[in-house]
């Protein structure tokens, strides 16, 4: 009998803990169900100027979001959603996302826009690897097959005095690119890479 | 699992939560027999809400009775006005929503049956639901503007406040003006469609007059209110860039058009009397005539909902969203009449339908609006609302949302925010209309 009592309530604890993580799933995939309207289903988007967001890693989209909800980094638009999320909302939705493929937009550009934007992605390599597709740690993001428009228009926030992109070093890698003519030339090939 | 427990186990996740947990269930989990949705309505709302209730359960018999064949978005229309994009770009058909397994009719609901819980449709079929989506947007009331008709809005005075033939013919208007004629906006009392919409189609009109020639034109906004969405982001957007060029008439100072002549192209208010190059009166609006026939509406015209679960107020097993709805007592500000709104209601109400199909209690919803105006290349600005529930009522959460920052003391930054927001504008739209239709 003991040994039943035992074995129920062993089955129940589990039962309730599973029961527990399937509803804070549907909690934060209901949430989840919020950013398509601007970032795409299943985290995929349709339109130029927004980011895919489905496959970035959970630490570089936790943080990033974090950073917005504490005032910590420039958006134009992002942060005042995010002021109205709590801490634990916003790790569920870096971990729903980031458990998403990442499927590249491979958009195409002509050859000469594409050896120049080659050209002026090199000193970008040793983070982002050769295509956008390779970063070097878990707070770089993915750049192959994102949306030209939107990588062009990042650039510019960091390229920008002033505007709060808290990463040093990537900033200083964007300020020092050339001309616009070659942020969006970078922008072109990171978005035209399938892999 | 015995089926207790999983019913159990259905429950547990479903409290917490919408349905997507549904995905992926057992089939006896299920609503039992094939549950029948109709959808009335397939535009931002409708479309949206057809499409998730699919989505969380593929068992249910989703079916969405549109008018069109075609849709057109409101949103981005008056760049269309003004000769910055195509209306073939704000079109869109049914046939993804075929895809994913929802009947569509092309056809028009003309009556609804709460009681027996049936719609009739135009071609002479009825349909049979147990839970009914109404999200047929709005329709004009005309004699709040003496002189004003569908006749004439079908004609020679197009308000374009549904897009589609109407935002062509209002263009055209637009090129026939002659350098130094006016073009009057007469903006209805809230609550309306848009918040931000007569004061973006200012900006877009200025800006095709600016850029044709036609700089002595003026553009003036006839206003029954005395304050408007944004106001501090558009007065300081039209004074950089269509100085001189655009009038606001607040209803304190004699806004509000109770009359027009369409012969002479005048606008008569209480203190002036106005002659347009282009009159363009928005008429009042309420909700859907369907809804409103139907009984759903109150007495200003809009349907009352639990914004919890968007069901009626007044009716069981009938859900309401996007312009059709009201939400009264929503502290700092209601919940504007959106694209945006529309969508985030639709998806609220399809958690609430799926949950009460398979006999569970409503999920919790989640909403969120953002609004993008665009006055001119470049310049873009928008408002974001997110409402949440707390202690079983939907909240404004205050220390998020917001409009746009006003005043950036440094030009190149100002000009940044800006110009994003001018690009995101695009990428939204894509983004919802793909959300809601494919
Ligand atoms: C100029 C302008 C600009 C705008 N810009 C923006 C913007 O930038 N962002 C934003 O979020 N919102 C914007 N809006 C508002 C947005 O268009 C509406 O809020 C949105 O369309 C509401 O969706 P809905 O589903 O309630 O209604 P609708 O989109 O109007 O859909 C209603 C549908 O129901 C159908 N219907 C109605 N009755 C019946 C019936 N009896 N039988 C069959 N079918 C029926 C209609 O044909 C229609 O397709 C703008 C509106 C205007 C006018
Ligand atoms: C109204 C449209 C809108 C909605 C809704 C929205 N976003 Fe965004 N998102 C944006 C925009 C615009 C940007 C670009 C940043 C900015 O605002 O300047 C962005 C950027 C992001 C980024 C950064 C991507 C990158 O590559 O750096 C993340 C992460 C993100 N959003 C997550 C979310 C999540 C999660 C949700 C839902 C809870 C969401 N967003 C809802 C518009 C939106
Ligand atoms: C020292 C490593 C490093 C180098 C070199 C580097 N980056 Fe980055 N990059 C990063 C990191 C880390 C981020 C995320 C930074 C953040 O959180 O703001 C980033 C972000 C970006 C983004 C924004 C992507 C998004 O989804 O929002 C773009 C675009 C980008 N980098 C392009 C470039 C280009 C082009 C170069 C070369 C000119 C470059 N980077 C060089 C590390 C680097």
């Amino acid at each position: 009998m003991k040994r039943y009592t035992l074995l129920a309530g062993f089955v129940l604890a589990a039962l309730g803990a599973a029961w527990a993580a399937h509803a804070a799933d549907a909690k934060i995939e209901a949430l989840a169900r919020s950013c398509n309207s601007c970032h795409g289903l299943n985290g995929v988007s349709v339109g130029a100027s927004m980011p895919s967001i489905g496959g970035l890693s959970e630490s570089y989209l936790y943080n990033v979001m974090l950073q917005w909800k504490h005032g910590e980094r420039y958006s134009a638009t992002m942060g005042r959603h995010f002021k109205g999320y709590s801490d634990e909302e916003l790790a569920g939705l870096a971990k729903h996302f980031s458990a998403l493929p990442w499927v590249p937009v491979v958009q195409s550009a002509d050859a000469r826009v594409l050896a120049h934007g080659k050209e002026a992605t090199e000193r970008c390599e040793t983070c982002h690897g050769a295509t956008g597709g390779q970063p070097d740690d878990k707070d770089t993001p993915m750049l192959n097959g994102q949306w030209a428009k939107y990588l062009e228009l990042e650039l510019m926030k960091y390229r920008t005095e002033g505007v709060d992109m808290p990463h040093k070093k990537m900033r200083k890698n964007a300020q020092k690119m050339g001309e616009d003519a070659d942020v969006a030339a970078a922008a072109k090939y990171y978005a035209a890479q399938p892999k | 699992m015995n089926r207790f427990d999983r019913r159990a186990f259905i429950k547990a996740a479903i409290a917490a939560a919408p349905a997507s947990a549904f995905l992926g269930l057992p089939q006896t989990a299920h609503a039992a027999a094939k549950a029948r949705v109709v959808v009335v309505g397939g535009g931002f709302g409708g479309a949206t809400a057809a499409k998730y209730i699919k989505l969380m359960d593929p068992s249910i018999d989703v079916t969405l009775v549109e008018r069109n064949a075609t849709y057109t978005s409101c949103p981005l229309s008056n760049e269309v006005i003004s000769g910055h994009g195509h209306i073939e770009e704000l079109q869109v058909g049914y046939d993804g929503l075929g895809k994913r397994g929802i009947n569509v009719v092309i056809d028009e609901a003309t009556s609804l049956d709460a009681a027996k819980k049936t719609v009739s449709l135009k071609s002479g079929k009825t349909l049979n639901y147990d839970a009914l989506v109404l999200s047929p947007g709005i329709d004009f009331n005309y004699t709040a503007v003496e002189g004003y008709s569908e006749a004439l809005a079908n004609t020679t005075h197009p308000h374009a406040w549904k897009a589609g033939p109407q935002t062509l013919a209002l263009k055209k208007k637009l090129e026939a003006m002659q350098d130094g004629e006016t073009f009057i906006i007469s903006v209805p009392p809230k609550p309306f469609r848009c918040p931000p919409g007569p004061y973006e189609r200012a900006a877009q009109m200025a800006n095709y007059l600016r850029d044709h020639g036609k700089k002595k034109s003026k553009v003036i906004i006839l206003d029954a209110n005395d304050s408007f969405s944004k106001k501090g982001l558009f007065e300081q957007a039209w004074k950089r860039q269509y100085p001189g060029m655009i009038e606001w008439v607040a209803g304190a100072e004699g806004g509000k058009v109770t009359r027009m002549d369409a012969k002479t192209n005048t606008a008569y208010t209480d203190f002036h009397e106005m002659k347009a190059g282009v009159l363009n009166v928005i008429p009042p609006h309420h909700a859907g005539n369907i809804a409103r026939n139907a009984g759903l509406a109150n007495a200003q015209g809009w349907c009352e909902v639990d914004m919890l679960t968007m069901e009626s107020a007044v009716a069981k097993d009938i859900w309401v969203v996007g312009d059709a709805t009201i939400h009264g007592d929503l502290p700092v500000y209601d919940a504007p009449k959106s694209a945006h709104a529309a969508s985030t209601q639709a998806k609220a109400a399809a958690g609430a339908i799926v949950a009460k199909l398979n006999g569970l209690p409503a999920p919790e919803p989640f909403f969120v609006n953002t609004c993008y105006s665009i006055t001119d290349e470049d310049w873009g600005f928008s408002v974001v609302h997110i409402y949440r529930v707390q202690g079983g009522k939907l909240v404004y959460i205050k220390e998020a949302g917001g409009i746009s920052p006003i005043n950036i003391p440094d030009e190149p930054q100002l000009k940044l925010q800006r110009k994003l927001e001018a690009e995101y504008a695009p990428g939204w739209l894509k983004n919802i209309m793909a959300d809601a239709f494919a």
